[in-house]
């Protein structure tokens, strides 16, 4: 029965593939201990009472995860949290994609800006989180200084419940640099005959883009937008720097609600239910976005 | 500032001159001289900014010189790191010997076997003299009535003053007698906003400051005694409280929070755009060193019935439970919280609050204590209380529900009253929570 899935398989074969998975060792060993070991101990870890020492844990059940979900300030990391996804990810994609279709033209001087849109990707998170406190800054800051030429009254921008989420969303817009490489490489491999196809049936500039460019480039899209889901989950030194889950409780998203029971209430135990809601919460985002992409991602390969 | 390195005779002349140089100089032979093989090292996990560095250096190879057969090996972390790297050393069980402590993690972090109790070898030493330290400081690392890490620094929050401004606008400097009252005054006739100038720096810290010097005055206390309860719902804390508000977010006499937030580390008295501000002995030496103006302190000014107060807080160090080589370690720390270690590290240095009240007297005379600094050590003796939370295993949740509430209140987001019905709903709440713990 077993030979239908392990076919017989020549000696030069076998060789290779002993040889196959050496090279894949290195990999095989960091990602088991390093990556799949910790979450699940996370979760065993979760049902106890950890709080500094590993000795003399005492197994709590379920008691990390009901006191979580009595708690309101976890609700509000919640929707915190999926309010800075879904503006990051809508966001930011759109934006990439803008950027990557405009870099995608035959202008001259299309490289410098290509390493312009690129750079802040480059630059140290810490970094790009003090300039922006700058730049949010509600008396001094440049934003405001530019609105209040045009007339308008900014607003406090990462001191105020109501904008501080908006902020931390349009300030990613700025960190959209490998997104944007990815789709500008997607769109470069779109066919150029598809576009003289309809060319000739007459498509203007947006059929072309809605029925040549968007379902060559569904896949790419489709990998930016788990990516970004993923990363954006995971997003930390923006808050850690700049707003610390402030003004109240108006940023504090799941990773920095983690981070405070982890390090600032030394509830390990506490921290590490979170963690695990936190990764359950992603797979079934990622399990959803693979249902629905079967909908609208197109492969040629499978056409 | 002074610069001297505490050479093995420096040190004994001023151990002889407190009185304890025959027990320093007994410490070991000071000719020996140990082989690289026969030294113990010694490991530390502290948070000095790297200005401060030199000093700590010239101070360990005093130190080494006089016991060569220890090796001092330092862990730099920043001081925003610090309390989040410790608890991951302990949770690795790769923790120094010896770590900075701050005060508010003194209890939970015993609690949790960071630090071990060291109340014996404190009171056994006889040559140490714990008692010679603030006793208002010492409260804050014991933990069920034990020494779990002794401090190195303790001091006040009392009310400092910008000279220029006061001189420009005619107005005499704050006095003695001054009330809340007439501080509040004197805020109203020093804001000038076409100058971009506030009378006051608007500050407000619910936190271990002890409310700074504001709810205090009014007889209003943060918590009970034994930090079970949260007793911020009563009239005397919203009569500070709104007292506070109304010259921030109605006469607009002090920096609400976005302003504050326009300068160099949210200090417009600093900056020298607030006539007045709330200063710690500790932060003295960059008021030094960056204030491009004359200023001095004043004591806090006296609520409606005449009394005084402030809150007080500071830094010690512990050793920690995986230490293989704690009396190594308490000769380290015998030494360096000494009086004589106190007077090179935190007095001559100009650096501040000396735990003992004869390092502060010294530090009076070093370059960045400002010509009354002697107020501070009058508000130590006289009214400074240690501010809680700091006895609580859920010291960090309340501090952190008191901090989080102050930003929103000097952002004017909450309302005096939303403020203390939240501090007191989530406050309560997390005292709750461990109180089965305690």
């Amino acid at each position: 029965m077993l030979r239908k899935y392990f076919p017989a398989i020549s000696a030069s074969a076998r060789r290779e593939e002993r040889i196959f998975y050496l090279f894949i060792l290195p990999w095989l060993f960091g990602l088991v201990v390093f990556s799949i070991g910790p979450v699940f101990g996370m979760l065993g870890l979760s049902f106890t009472d950890w709080r500094i020492s590993l000795d003399n844990l005492q197994f709590v059940g379920l008691e990390n995860y009901t006191k979580l979900f009595a708690d309101p300030i976890f609700w509000t990391s919640v929707g915190n949290t999926l309010y800075i996804v879904v503006g990051r990810v809508v966001f930011g994609t759109s934006f990439a994609l803008l950027l990557a279709i405009l870099l995608n033209q035959k202008v001259p001087g299309i490289p410098f800006f290509r390493a312009v849109y690129y750079l802040p990707t480059v630059t140290a998170g810490v970094a790009v989180a003090l300039v922006w406190i700058w730049i949010f800054n509600p008396r001094l800051g440049i934003l405001n200084y530019s609105l209040k030429q045009i007339g308008i009254q900014g607003p406090n921008w990462i001191f105020s419940k109501t904008w501080v989420k908006p902020s931390l969303i349009l300030m990613s817009l700025f960190s959209v640099g490998p997104n944007m490489i990815i789709l500008l490489a997607g769109l470069q491999g779109v066919p150029k005959e598809l576009y003289e196809s309809a060319e000739i049936d007459g498509a203007g500039h947006w059929a072309k883009f809605k029925n040549v460019t968007l379902p060559m480039l569904s896949p790419v899209l489709f990998f930016v937008i788990i990516i970004s889901v993923v990363s954006s989950f995971q997003n930390f030194t923006e808050i850690r720097v700049m707003t610390e889950g402030g003004p109240g409780e108006s940023s504090n998203v799941l990773i920095w609600y983690l981070w405070e029971n982890a390090f600032i209430f030394l509830q390990l135990g506490v921290a590490a239910a979170v963690a695990w809601i936190m990764f359950v919460i992603l797979m079934a985002l990622t399990g959803i976005q693979f249902r629905v992409g079967r909908r609208w991602v197109y492969y040629e390969g499978e056409a | 500032m002074s610069t001297e390195k505490l050479s093995r005779r420096a040190f004994l002349k001023l151990a002889a001159a407190s009185g304890s140089g025959v027990a320093l100089a007994g410490l070991g032979p000071l000719s020996s001289i140990a082989s690289a093989q026969d030294q113990v090292e010694l490991t530390f996990g502290r948070h000095w900014e790297a200005a401060f560095r030199p000093r700590q250096a010239e101070y360990d190879e005093g130190f080494m010189e006089r016991h060569p057969d220890i090796k001092i090996n330092i862990t730099y972390n920043t001081w925003a790191d610090h309390n989040n790297v410790v608890p991951a050393w302990a949770a690795a069980g790769t923790l120094p010997d010896i770590i900075y402590v701050h005060g508010s993690r003194a209890t939970p972090w015993a609690h949790e076997g960071i630090i071990i109790d060291i109340h014996d070898i404190v009171t056994a030493d006889e040559e140490f003299n714990v008692d010679g330290m603030w006793e208002e400081s010492v409260r804050l690392y014991r933990v069920d009535g034990r020494i779990h890490a002794l401090p190195y620094d303790h001091g006040p929050i009392i009310l400092g003053y910008n000279k220029d401004m006061f001189d420009a606008a005619g107005m005499d400097y704050p006095s003695e007698d001054w009330t809340m009252e007439d501080m509040a005054a004197a805020a109203v006739e020093l804001t000038d906003p076409d100058a971009g100038v506030w009378g006051w720096d608007g500050r407000l810290d619910l936190g271990n400051g002890g409310g700074g010097f504001f709810t205090g005055a009014w007889g209003g206390v943060h918590m009970n005694e034994d930090e079970t309860e949260m007793t911020m719902d009563t009239p005397e804390v919203r009569a500070a409280l709104n007292h506070w508000y109304k010259l921030i977010h109605e006469d607009k006499v002090g920096a609400s929070f976005t302003e504050a937030e326009s300068f160099p580390n949210s200090q417009p008295f600093r900056a020298g755009v607030a006539a007045m501000g709330h200063i710690a002995t500790w932060s003295t030496p960059s008021m030094r060193a960056l204030a491009n103006f004359e200023w001095d302190v004043a004591p806090t000014p006296m609520g409606a019935d005449g009394s005084r107060y402030t809150g007080a807080f500071g830094s010690g160090y512990g050793i920690t439970p995986t230490s293989d080589k704690p009396d190594t370690a308490w000769t380290y720390l015998r030494e360096y919280l000494s009086l004589d270690g106190m007077i090179f590290m935190w007095s001559l240095s100009g650096r501040g609050s000396p735990a003992r009240p004869e390092g502060l007297e010294v530090w009076l005379n070093s370059d960045p204590a400002p010509p009354n600094g002697h107020y501070f050590l009058e508000a130590m003796f006289d009214y400074a209380v240690t501010g809680p939370p700091f006895q609580s295993l859920a010291a960090a949740q309340v501090s952190n529900v008191l901090s989080t509430q102050a930003e929103l209140l000097r952002l004017g987001e909450s309302s005096v009253d939303e403020a203390i019905a939240a501090i007191t709903e989530q406050g309560q709440a997390a005292l709750d929570a461990v109180a089965d713990d305690m």
